[in-house]
């Protein structure tokens, strides 16, 4: 199992500012079987709000310091994090044991063929 | 043409001086805000000086006065606290010459002055005071209202616009040197987040009065809620975005016991007012909002960060001035509007001129009540700073809209609207008003 964090503000299309992962590439994702959520700023009910608005059912949505409960929270065998900021996105989310993807590397990633 | 800052004289900071001799005879008839957004995307016509040109207009469209009767401008030169032109960038001269410009080529842009204002409205022959009133809206308010009463200008635009650019706020500009010469180098370039100071002095306030920070709660969600019902707010036309309890508590600590939601997020805005005399307001398009006195707080700390007890003392100090200058007692103030940015300073401010007879230690107990902008006890009905973005300006605005009946969704409809206070930004130094809907209250 493959579990996947997704940044708002600046990764997904939806952020603010917008960036470059679309949440058709979420939905793309998710239609692998992976285990996806947010891990944003945003207020936790507006990222609810957001996937709801786009009809994508996620497995968490947390605030930017819980990558650490996610991990307890889900078995997988792979964990990452997608997100736009060294200090807010990449060093947290490697500290917490997540590898660690800026959002154009995963649109590069070939996700069917698994990690 | 060189415009100054207001003199000291100007600002009512002691206690002991009486009702204000002008109570009652300044009034705000006007009201225009230019569009906001979160930084500025390059273009002329979303500049800083493009949104105050636009809030300007608005303003005297608002009150129905004639541009060339308009004699005063009261504005801020300085427009942000932390975003700063990058060092080494190229200037934007396409949008500069979009303008007349003035010696500073960034002005209109990271800057604003009065000479660019008036070079840039020619509809305004009739200006021939100018002053600044630095730091926010607050200080600018209170300079045109006491410039009004002693009779420097009648009729008068008072103006507060900020910028915000690309990038992180806080971290360009002197932030990004090697160097600051002064106390600044502690505070800016070693150290902490710019929140750390109030909540120090939050975590004092919690210990000593045996309070925590989930009971903000009910304050930053109430905030949040009555700034979606402002219209010219960031989050209510960009991010409709509630803060429930539950997301606050979930929100990560900035500086412990501040966390995410205990921070204003830095916008681009501009808003501007018009006063003019009691007389002649009553001529006037809208139903004139009268000030029945003004104070200011230019408390000096011992130390780094003043301390809780120094901070309680000014508050305090800066509610009986004001209420001194309004002749009024606190029983009689309808809804308050103090400052929220940081909303750790709002109890703070709150607790200082007793609103609802609130006393120190009192506040996060009585935010667990219904605050709301129905019930009988309004807090911050402007939704301030967290409810709308940084501007330290929707305050002001609210007490305006809310007295004339013109808040739309967020009017109140637990009290009359007939006194509001608003004033800030910080504890120990700020500047407060006291509106009014009659002129002899």
């Amino acid at each position: 199992m493959i579990l996947i964090s997704f940044d708002i503000d600046g990764t997904l299309e939806e952020g603010d500012p917008p960036g470059v992962l679309t949440m058709d590439f979420v939905r793309e994702v998710k239609g692998h079987g992976f285990l996806v959520g947010s891990c944003s700023d945003r207020p936790i009910s507006a990222q609810r709000a957001m996937w709801e608005r786009h009809g994508i059912e996620v497995d968490f949505t947390v605030s930017k310091h819980m990558l650490e409960d996610v991990k307890a929270d889900f078995e997988a065998e792979v964990y990452y994090h997608i997100g736009d900021r060294e200090d807010l996105d990449k060093r947290p989310a490697e500290k917490a044991g997540f590898e660690f993807l800026w959002p154009h590397e995963a649109t590069d990633r070939p996700w069917s063929e698994g990690t | 043409m060189s415009t100054e800052n207001a003199p000291q004289s100007m600002y009512r900071s002691r206690e002991g001086l009486g009702v204000w001799e002008h109570r009652g005879k300044v009034a705000a008839v006007g009201i225009g805000h230019g569009p906001t957004s979160r930084r500025w995307d390059g273009e002329a016509d979303t500049s800083l000086g493009a949104i105050s040109l636009i809030a300007l207009r608005r303003a005297i469209e608002d009150a129905g006065v004639n541009p060339e009767d308009i004699d005063g401008l009261v504005m801020d030169e300085r427009t942000t606290t932390g975003a700063f032109w990058p060092r080494g960038q190229e200037l934007p001269w396409d949008v500069i010459n979009a303008y007349n410009t003035t010696d500073a080529p960034l002005d209109g842009i990271t800057q604003l002055s009065a000479e660019w204002i008036l070079k840039n409205m020619p509809e305004l022959t009739g200006n021939k005071f100018t002053i600044y009133g630095p730091g926010c809206m607050s200080n600018a308010i209170v300079v045109a209202a006491q410039a009004i009463g002693d009779g420097l200008a009648h009729t008068c635009l008072v103006l507060k616009a900020w910028h915000n650019l690309p990038g992180r706020y806080y971290q360009s500009g002197p932030n990004a040197d090697d160097a600051i010469p002064g106390t600044p180098a502690l505070r800016s370039l070693w150290g902490a987040p710019a929140c750390y100071g109030t909540a120090i002095q939050f975590a004092e306030y919690c210990r000593k009065y045996g309070k925590n920070h989930d009971m903000m709660a009910p304050f930053i969600s109430n905030s949040r809620r009555n700034g979606l019902k402002f219209p010219e707010g960031y989050w209510a036309q960009h991010r409709p975005e509630e803060i429930t309890p539950e997301d606050y508590k979930a929100a990560r600590w900035i500086a412990k016991p501040a966390n995410l939601f205990d921070n204003d997020i830095p916008i681009m805005c501009s808003a501007a007012y018009l006063f003019t005399t009691a007389e002649r307001a009553r001529h006037l398009k809208q139903k004139p909002v009268y000030i029945l006195g003004h104070a200011s707080s230019r408390g000096q700390g011992r130390s780094f960060v003043p301390t809780l007890d120094e901070v309680e003392a000014e508050c305090a100090s800066s509610g009986r001035k004001l209420l001194e200058a309004a002749g009024i007692t606190v029983d009689d103030v309808s809804f308050e509007n103090l400052y929220d940015g940081f909303p750790q300073f709002h109890q703070f401010h709150m607790e200082g001129i007793r609103y609802r007879g609130v006393q120190p230690g009192e506040a996060l107990d009585f935010y667990q009540t219904d605050i709301s902008i129905s019930g009988p006890n309004p807090v911050s009905p402007s939704g301030g700073n967290i409810g709308s973005g940084r501007s330290r300006f929707w305050m002001h605005t609210d007490c305006i809209q809310q007295i004339q009946r013109r808040a739309g969704e967020r009017q109140v409809t637990g009290v009359e609207p007939v006194i509001g206070v608003s004033g800030g930004p910080m504890p120990t130094g700020g500047n407060f008003t006291c509106w009014s809907a009659t002129p002899d209250y």
